[in-house]
This record gives C-alpha cells, structure tokens and sequence, in this order.
C-alpha cells in the first residue's frame, strides 16, 4: 500500500525553534515607519532642516548680527542698471547709494558722490571719471546720464550675495534663518525633552500609586492647565526676561502637563496587567517596575505625545518672538524675524514669507513624523 | 477547620476574607472565611466555576490584594499585616504562574531578562554574565534552548511563554509557588506538557503548589488534596481521590458530573444532574448557605443558616446542612 500521509520525523530541537529572525521592538517600528511616505518625508525635511541650521552658517561666510546699511532691504532678485561702458551693472540701494554688481550678481563697492543736483532732481555719482545721474523725482528711482538724460539699460538678476536677501538692517537673511531655525530646533528639543522627563515622572508616580497620591497630583495638574498658556509664558518670558533660556524655562515648565496626563493614563492601564503584577509578586523594586515595565510599555504614547510637542513648542516659541519678548536681538529666531519683516512688509514681503514658510515646513515635518509614528507604534495595525 | 491544622504547616490560611469596596458603599464578597493548610511538597488544587473567587484568593494570599479579614501564615509567619517593604524577603519563596501567558510576560523584554528578573530583584546576582549561568540551566529544564535567550517574549508560542513564565517562577527555587490557572488558556496537548514539567520541578525541589483550575480532571491529576470554591466560600476540602470519589457536597457533586466523558457509552449511562441556574452576584450573596438558590436538596435551614465547614471522615471537610 502507498503511503501518503506519512508522519515526518521531528526532533524537540526544531519544534521549539523559532524560525523567524530577531527583531527588537525599535526594528519593528522603524519597518512599519518606513512604508508611511508622508512620515518618511517628515523625517528627511527634519534631518535637512538640522543640517541646514547647524552647518549652513559655515557655507554662507556671513554673520547672523552684522549689519550694513548700505545693504538693507536687498530683495533676493534685485533691479540693476547698465554701466555706461557697459562691462557692469549698478543697484541703487535704499540710502541712495549706487552698488557695483557684476554679471553674476554679486556686489561690489560703492561709487563716490560727487554733488546734488537739487534742480533736476537728480544725485550725481562718479563712474570712472564720468559723471553718472541717479534720478530720485518719482519711485523707481532711475541711473540716467546727467548730460543726455538716457535712462540706463536695467534688467533683474538673482541676487548671489545675498541669495534670500537682507533685512533692514542689512543682514544676511539666510544666515539668520539658520540661526533662526537653529533656535527653533534647539528650543522645542529641549522643551520637549523637559517635558518628557518631568511628565514621565510626575506622571508615572501618579499613575503608578494612585489613590489620594494620583487625586492630588493630578489636582494640580488641573490647576496648572487651566492657566491660559499663553498668558503664563508671557508672565515667566517678563518676570525672567527674555532670551533663549528662560523661554526654554517657560515652555518646559508648561507643556508637560499633557504629558504628565498621557503617561499616568498609559501607567493605569498598564499596571492592572499580568506582567506588572507578575514583578510585583517577584519581589521588583518600585523604580524597576516603574522603569522596566511601565514606561518601556507607555512608551509609544509617549513618543508621539513628545513628537506632537514639537511643533507646537516651537510655534510658541516663534509666537513669542513675533510679539516681541522671544529673544534678544540681534539673535535670530523665525519669530524674530517675522516680527522685524512687518516694518516693512509691503516693500520687501519676502522677509516675511521666508522665515514663515520655514514655520509651516518644521509644522508640517514634525506632524508628520508624529502621524507616521502613531501609525507604527499602534500593534493593532501591524501587517 | 480548626482541628484539622497541621503545626508546621508551609501556608496556613485562617478565615480569610477579601472584600472590594463599590462606589456607592456596595462591596463585592470575593472571598469569604476561607481556611485551609498545605504543607511543604504537597500540592493543594482549588477548583470551581468562573467568578467563585479563586484568582482573588491566589493575590490575597500572595498580597497582591491587601486581605480585608483574617491571617495568612507562610512558614510560621503571620503575613497578613506585613507591610510590602517587609514582604520583599519573603517573595523570594513564594512565586506565581499566571494564566495569560500573552499578558505576564513584558513584550518589551529579552527572555534573558525576564528570566533574571526575579534574580536581580532579591540581589542574588550581581552581573548580567552571573544572571546567565543561572538562567540558562532554567532554559533548558523547561525544554527551551540558548537561542531563545535574547528573542522578545512576542517571538513565541503560547505553550513556550508559559514555559518562560514557569522558569522565571521557579529560577529562586521557591517553596510555595501559586498557580492561577497556568494552564487554562493553552492547547490540551500543550497541557499535559506544563503539568508534567510543574511535576517534574516539583519532586526535584519538594517546593508545594497551590494549584487553581477549572478543568477537574487536570486538577485530578496533579493534587494531592482538592479544595472547592463557591461563590467565595470554600464549601469541601480533602483528599483528592476521596473528592473525586466520594463527593459530599451537592456542589461539588454538580461539578464532578459537568466532566464530558470521552466514552459515549458510560456517557448515557451517568445521571443527569447537573447544576442549573447562574452563579449569583458576589456583591448580593444568598443568605445562609450561598448555594442555596441552585442547591436541588435545599431545606429550610439552608437559608438562615450558614452551613460551617465540617470534618466527616479522614481529613475531609464539607460545609453542608445535609450533614448535620
């Protein structure tokens, strides 16, 4: 008789091998991360943005505080005029001031003044021995010959100093956005890395004795929250004054609530869980079971809490410097320099527009990453 | 029964008593009066349906609910009273086994480290290297190998998460280890397994199990002696072959006859008696006798009167107006 169905031998050593290779927790996640485009672009626009911030300032040979009026308000693609040799062209700057610039764009030095002509409306420059006429009667102001009263040949080029421009006071504004944007990062990192330690804490302590302990501890935390936010950072941001650290102190003094609130529940939950009162029975130490097995457990959430933050730290943060009691000048910060770009706002918009479009894509970086995470770290939608 | 206690017993439990308090001053009567002794190697299962107490029982005794009445005695010991930071040596000899093994064992660690867990709680290693000498022998006796070491406790089965929870359990050798239904939520073959290694432990070390089921025939098979619960209360305890075989309490009567029979002919041939009716609210138990409601031999007295636990015959207590 054939036999078909005939039972394989198999030994203890196969029936308890575990096939599949290893994977850690943060493998995991990061395999399940991956396949997210938006999170995975979230997470290039970050890492482009620190390296922007942190390495930028060593390419554009500029200082974030030098001022130069002579250069103020330069737009990044600037108007110039013909030379009359016609081997360079020329810019007039906010002061009245004749700037060579070279074909490339690129600036170079000033022509001399020679008089005023009050007459004709016209200020009279020297270029090469022959008398060049800057025409001030009516906006835009023009380079005309002052003998033949032809107006020289303009066009636009990109403006390769300065590529985003200045401001008005004659920075650079891509070196202040690095340092703007340095800020930024600097500021909600460390916010949020505050926020984690004192919300893991308070809350994993809250959560994890309960009883009258968590009752009061999250009275407090009811009290705290229901202080506007903002007026609270304001009051710390005057009573400390203003600068990078104490708006670090503000934010990181307010924000953790909701993360103290997100662990305590995770802690909740967690601690009615067989393993938990497994180490309990054990003999584990409070710190090992709060350590090793809660937080460990809550971490998921508390890592989207903590990317969630971010966003929302450093839009505070610029909000702070847009009304003006964020950081000290001359330090930049994309708040700061939305504030400073409203003088002149209708002159030169682009001083508003960069730093802000910098806010919406840290803003959107960061939401995200913490979508893309959540998404992740959640095991009911593992594949 | 006060008679019947053993000096020298390895746990005594006398009238113990759990109650949780409801918000609205309603009180669930998990346990209620329960006594019994074990002694050291012997192993005590306590069976009955869903919801009759007996995983609160198991945390009261192991202090993981705080006991409402009554004294725990482990080696001599009061430990009713004690507070957790005085328990912590204690813990040491007494472990647990849960019944989920998806749920007691942390997913967010290697087995190597759930297993040492318990080693570096009571201070007994003092490197990660000295935990592994001590950790891997365990491995191996519960039938997994070094490869397994460093897997997250998800990579496994259920059948093999027990068997890890069964090695962190038993790696300090303790002399009483609970068991809350270890093995309820595996396969029948995967059972017999875990019975037989908990066996196997058990005559190696001479360490005595209290052993919570509901399945009758495992129970059966590991006890020496078998104690059942109902509704809270502990209502026959003795010997497991004389339980099996003489039953005295009308309720554990019930449960016996509950038992599927494999052999269809002895299976038509067994009376019908099973018990009907639902297990009444813990937080409104039944005057007098709590069986009562579902009891087909009730008489008056059942319900005034709580039957108290009585000895009739060689160690063998029954707590039952039937037998007045």
């Amino acid at each position: 008789m054939k036999r078909n169905w005939e039972a394989l031998q198999q030994t203890n050593e196969e029936r308890e091998r575990i096939w599949r290779k290893t994977r850690s927790f943060a493998g995991d996640v990061w395999s399940r991360f991956r396949k997210k485009p938006t999170a995975i672009a979230g997470f290039l626009i970050i890492v482009l943005l620190v390296l922007f911030s942190v390495l930028g300032p060593l390419f554009t040979g500029k200082s974030y505080s030098e001022q130069d009026l002579n250069a103020a308000n330069i737009a990044p693609r600037i108007k110039v005029f013909e030379t009359p040799d016609g081997n360079g062209w020329l810019y007039i700057t906010q002061s009245m001031k004749l700037l060579r610039v070279s074909a490339e764009g690129e600036f170079g030095e000033q022509l001399s003044k020679l008089r005023e002509d009050s007459e004709r409306q016209m200020l009279i420059f020297d270029y090469e021995g022959s008398e060049l006429g800057l025409y001030y009667g009516k906006k835009p102001y023009l380079v005309v010959n002052p003998d033949t009263l032809v107006i020289a040949k303009s066009r636009r080029i990109r403006n390769r100093d300065y590529l985003l421009g200045t401001d008005s006071l004659g920075r650079d504004i891509l070196t202040r956005l690095m340092y703007g944007s340095r800020v930024s990062l600097v500021v909600a990192f460390v916010a949020v890395i505050v926020n984690l330690l004192i919300g893991i804490l308070y809350g994993g302590i809250s959560g994890y004795l309960g009883g009258n302990v968590d009752e009061f501890m999250m009275r407090i935390v009811d009290i705290i929250s229901t202080i506007p936010l903002t007026l609270y950072v304001i009051l710390i941001m005057v009573l400390l004054g203003s600068g990078l650290g104490s708006i670090i102190v503000a934010l990181g003094s307010v924000y953790w609530v909701g993360m103290a609130r997100v662990v305590r529940g995770q802690v909740l939950s967690l601690k009615q869980q067989e393993f938990v009162l497994a180490a309990r029975t054990i003999g584990s130490s409070t710190s090992t079971i709060l350590f090793r097995h809660l937080i460990p457990n809550a971490m998921g959430a508390i890592l989207v809490t903590a990317t969630m933050l971010i966003p929302s730290a450093i839009f505070m943060e610029a909000f702070l410097g847009f009304l003006g009691i964020g950081l000290k000048p001359p330090l930049a910060s994309l708040g700061t320099m939305c504030n400073d770009a409203t003088e002149n706002l209708r002159s030169c918009p682009y001083q508003l527009f960069i730093p802000a479009f910098v806010i919406v894509l840290i803003m959107f970086a960061f939401n995200f990453v913490g979508d893309g995470l959540r998404d992740a770290l959640d095991p009911k939608l593992r594949k | 029964m006060e008679e019947g206690k053993k000096a020298g017993a390895l746990l005594d439990v006398r009238g113990l008593r759990k109650y949780f308090e409801l918000s609205g001053g309603q009180r669930v009567h998990a346990v209620e009066r329960v006594s019994f002794s074990l002694e050291s190697g012997r192993t005590l299962g306590i069976v009955g349906e869903s919801g009759c107490g007996k995983s609160t029982l198991a945390r009261t005794i192991i202090r993981i609910y705080e006991p409402t009445e009554g004294q725990i005695y482990f080696q001599g010991q009061e430990i009713t009273k004690l507070s957790q930071r005085s328990l912590q040596p204690l813990r040491k000899d007494v472990q647990m086994i849960f019944q989920d093994p998806y749920a007691s064992l942390n997913a967010r660690m290697t087995v190597r480290d759930i297993i040492a867990e318990p080693l570096f709680a009571h201070k007994m290693v003092k490197s990660r290297e000295e935990a592994a000498g001590l950790v891997y022998p365990m491995l191996e006796k519960v039938g997994l190998s070094r490869e397994h070491l460093n897997r997250y406790a998800h990579e496994f089965s259920g059948g093999q998460r027990q068997r890890i929870g069964i090695a962190r359990a038993l790696i300090l050798k303790p002399a009483l280890v609970i068991c809350d239904e270890p093995i309820s939520a595996l396969d029948v073959s995967i059972q017999a397994q875990i019975v037989n290694l908990l066996k196997d432990f058990q005559e190696e070390s001479g360490c005595a199990y209290l052993f919570i089921a509901h399945d009758l025939s495992m129970v059966r098979y590991v006890s020496d002696e078998v104690g059942v619960m109902y509704l809270g209360q502990l209502v026959e305890i003795g010997e497991a072959e004389e339980i099996y075989e003489k039953p005295l309490h009308p309720y554990t009567k019930g449960l016996l006859e509950s038992i599927p029979i494999a052999d269809p002919k002895r299976a038509r041939e067994k009376e019908k008696s099973s018990i009907e009716g639902d297990i009444p609210s813990p937080i409104h138990p039944p005057s007098g006798c709590r069986f009562h409601t579902r009891c087909p031999f009730r008489k008056a007295v059942c319900e005034e009167e709580q039957p108290p636990l009585k000895k009739l015959g060689n160690a063998h207590f029954c707590a039952c107006h039937l037998y007045d």
